[in-house]
Order: structure tokens, then sequence, then C-alpha cells
């Protein structure tokens, strides 16, 4: 449910493979075929040289000396930044208001995702095939979306437990007038390891 | 299977990896590469004292590096660096399919971990042969349900009635994923309850 950029991610990804695949390939080509580290050793030399003149053009005022310096510190700052603002793509996107409606002067309405968040869950405690209930809203393209997220007994029927969830959320839709989203997540976790299995043995 | 887009697209979601995980650990050592490399041209600025090396000594250790390798250590390292870079492309192309599936459903986008389906696959054959728990266990993976029964000995159990029984049950659940199932009797029997 979070609202990873996914696409991004893989785009992002690919370009360090390739970059990795890149250098490896030189290291590999350097280390088996002499011309090649011939080539990588005048490259790099022509390389140094060009910054050094570089260097000396378009002079500042010591300390700096040059605008190609200022570019020297400012290319991998960009990149921390940008760096940054993969990191900060990840995940996100949990709402804990669920729908919200204002008419003007009649004021607003807000519906907090715990209310729905308390009714399944006070919906599914009786359940012996439950053995824990999350309920969650999340920000998605159309909407909120809620997730509920349900431990299964060891051995329960997902079938019986999609059913029961589905027939809960009908309800909420009849209460909040409009149905939401949802995404069910029948899962099995540590307490199903530990509470076992209920029929009798 | 769901017509709604919103509810293929949640399924979608659910059932495969965001690569957050990859990206997070490369994103924070790219961040510490590009810090560091900003604060040694900063340094080399000031004419300080660098870190580790300035940017000038890395050029010149770069220039000189296939003259103070030996070739098979250069070759050695390069087919390191290109595992990783394949690595990373396959974290990228490839479908990162997890171990979870949906469910057919008319009002909500239904996601089950394997794990259920197999507890419950088992318990329904053990419920249907009469076996103790542990008799039976069941194998979610890809494409496929693998039962694997021990019959309680003098008590001959059918592979058709075990397998009927599998599929009976895997076609309540609707699985959106096709899966097949094949189901093993075991020549050993579990010694009587």
């Amino acid at each position: 449910m979070r609202n990873t950029n996914r696409a991004l991610n893989r785009v992002l990804l690919t370009l360090v493979g390739i970059l990795l695949l890149g250098t490896g390939a030189a290291l590999i080509a350097a280390g088996t075929l002499p011309w090649f580290a011939d080539l990588w050793t005048t490259t790099a030399s022509s390389v140094r040289e060009q910054a050094r003149s570089l260097a000396g053009t378009a002079p500042l005022p010591d300390p700096v000396r040059s605008w190609w310096l200022v570019l020297g510190v400012a290319v991998p700052l960009v990149g921390a930044a940008l760096s940054v603002a993969w990191l900060a793509s990840q995940g996100g996107g949990k709402n804990p208001r669920l729908a919200e409606q204002s008419e003007g002067t009649a004021g607003r309405t807000v519906i907090d995702a715990g209310l729905i968040s308390t009714a399944i869950r006070e919906a599914l405690s009786g359940n012996t095939d439950v053995l824990s209930t999350s309920v969650s809203a999340w920000e998605s393209r159309r909407g909120t979306a809620l997730q509920v997220r349900v431990e299964a007994r060891r051995g329960a029927s997902p079938k019986d437990l999609a059913d029961t969830v589905d027939q809960l959320l009908r309800t909420t839709d009849a209460w909040l007038g409009h149905p939401l989203p949802a995404l069910v997540r029948i899962t099995s976790g540590t307490r199903t390891q530990l509470a076992g299995s209920r029929r009798a043995r | 299977m769901s017509q709604d887009p919103q509810i293929r697209r949640l399924i979608r979601r659910e059932t495969h990896s965001s690569r957050a995980v990859a990206s997070l650990l490369t994103a924070s050592v790219l961040l510490a590469v590009f810090l560091w490399l900003t604060l040694e041209s900063v340094l080399w600025l000031l004419k300080d004292q660098p870190v580790l090396a300035s940017p000038a000594m890395m050029l010149r250790w770069l220039q000189d590096l296939p003259a103070n390798t030996i070739p098979a250590g250069m070759t050695a390292a390069g087919i390191g660096v290109a595992a990783l870079g394949l690595l990373f492309l396959g974290l990228a192309v490839g479908r990162g399919r997890r171990h979870r599936r949906a469910l057919d459903s008319e009002r909500a986008a239904i996601v089950v971990d394997d794990d259920v389906i197999a507890a419950a696959v088992s318990g329904r054959v053990r419920l249907a042969a009469g076996l103790a728990p542990g008799q039976a266990t069941t194998t979610v993976g890809g494409r496929s349900v693998r039962v694997q029964v021990r019959p309680t000995s003098g008590q001959p159990l059918a592979v058709e009635n075990v397998r009927e029984v599998v599929d009976g049950e895997l076609a309540t659940y609707g699985l959106h994923r096709r899966v097949t199932s094949g189901v093993q009797v075991l020549k050993e029997g579990a010694v009587g309850q």
C-alpha cells in the first residue's frame, strides 16, 4: 500500500547496474588486454591534464581560485541531494483520515481511520480463526484506500476469512455511503506459529 | 479476475516487491560516497589535510592503477564489480514476485500468504482422510501446490481421493494464478493413533 515509486526504483537500480557492469568490464579489459591498460593510463593522464588547465581558467579570488573548482564541489553535492531524494521517495502515503467532506457553511465532516479500524477489529475479535487484525488507511490514486491485515490461525481457511472480511467491508460501505477501495491481507506470522491449530488433536 | 483497474493495481503492488530495500541500501551508499567526495573537495580547496585522499590523489591513483596492480588482481576485481552490476540489473528487471497470491472477490483485493493456503490445504486433507497433525504437509510455490500424505499404517489411502479433496479446496479459493496440484502418498505409514 505504500506509495513507493516503483518505476523510479527500477530505473535507478538499472542505471547503477549498468554503471557497475561498465566499470567491471573496464577493469577486466585492463587486466587482460595490455593495450587497454595503456589506453586507461593515457586517458586518465589526459583527464588530469585537462582538469589542471581548467582550474587555471575562470579565475576567482583565493581560496576558491576557479569556477571549475566550485563545480567540482557542486557536482558531488548535487549527487548527495539526489540520493536523499531517492531515499525520501520510499514508502509513505499512510493517512489517518479516511474521508473528509466540507459543505460550505454546513461545516466539515472528517472520518478517522480509527473509527473503521475499531469497528472491524471489534467485529473480528470473536472469530477464532483470526489472531490479530490491523486496519489502516492509505492514499491511493483514487482517494483513500483501506488496508485490512488479518493474521490467520494455522489451518484456517483463507476463503472463509476472505468472505468474512468481504461482508464486513460491505457493511462499512453501507455506513460510509460509498465503497472505499480495499486491500485485505491474510497473513501468517509469529502468532500463527505460536498459537497452533484450532482443531482438536 | 477482477475487472476494476484499481483493485488490479492494489493486487499487483501487493504481490510484487517494490525494491525498496535494495533502493534504500543503494541510496544510502551513494549518499555516503557523494558526501565524502564533497568533503574531500572542500578540504582540497581550503588546502587542508584530506580525510582519506584528496581529489588529486584519487585521479593519480586511478591513472597508475594498471601499472601498480597485477593484471590478475585487476581482472578479479573487474569480475567482482561486474557480478555486482548483474545483481543490480537482476533486481531491476526481475519480476520480484512475493510468496502471496490473490483470491477472487467482488468487493476487495484479497491477497493471501502462501503459508496460509498451505496450512489450510493440509488441514482440509487431514480432516477428510482422518489423519493426525503432521501426516499431511503442503508446499505452495509458484504455480504448484504439492501435498505429501503419510497414511496411518493399515489404512490405505487412495491418491485420487486426496487429489479430489485438494482440487476441490483450491477451486473454492478462486486463485488468480492457476496452480497445478500434486499429491504424493508415502509408502511408509505412520504408526496408528
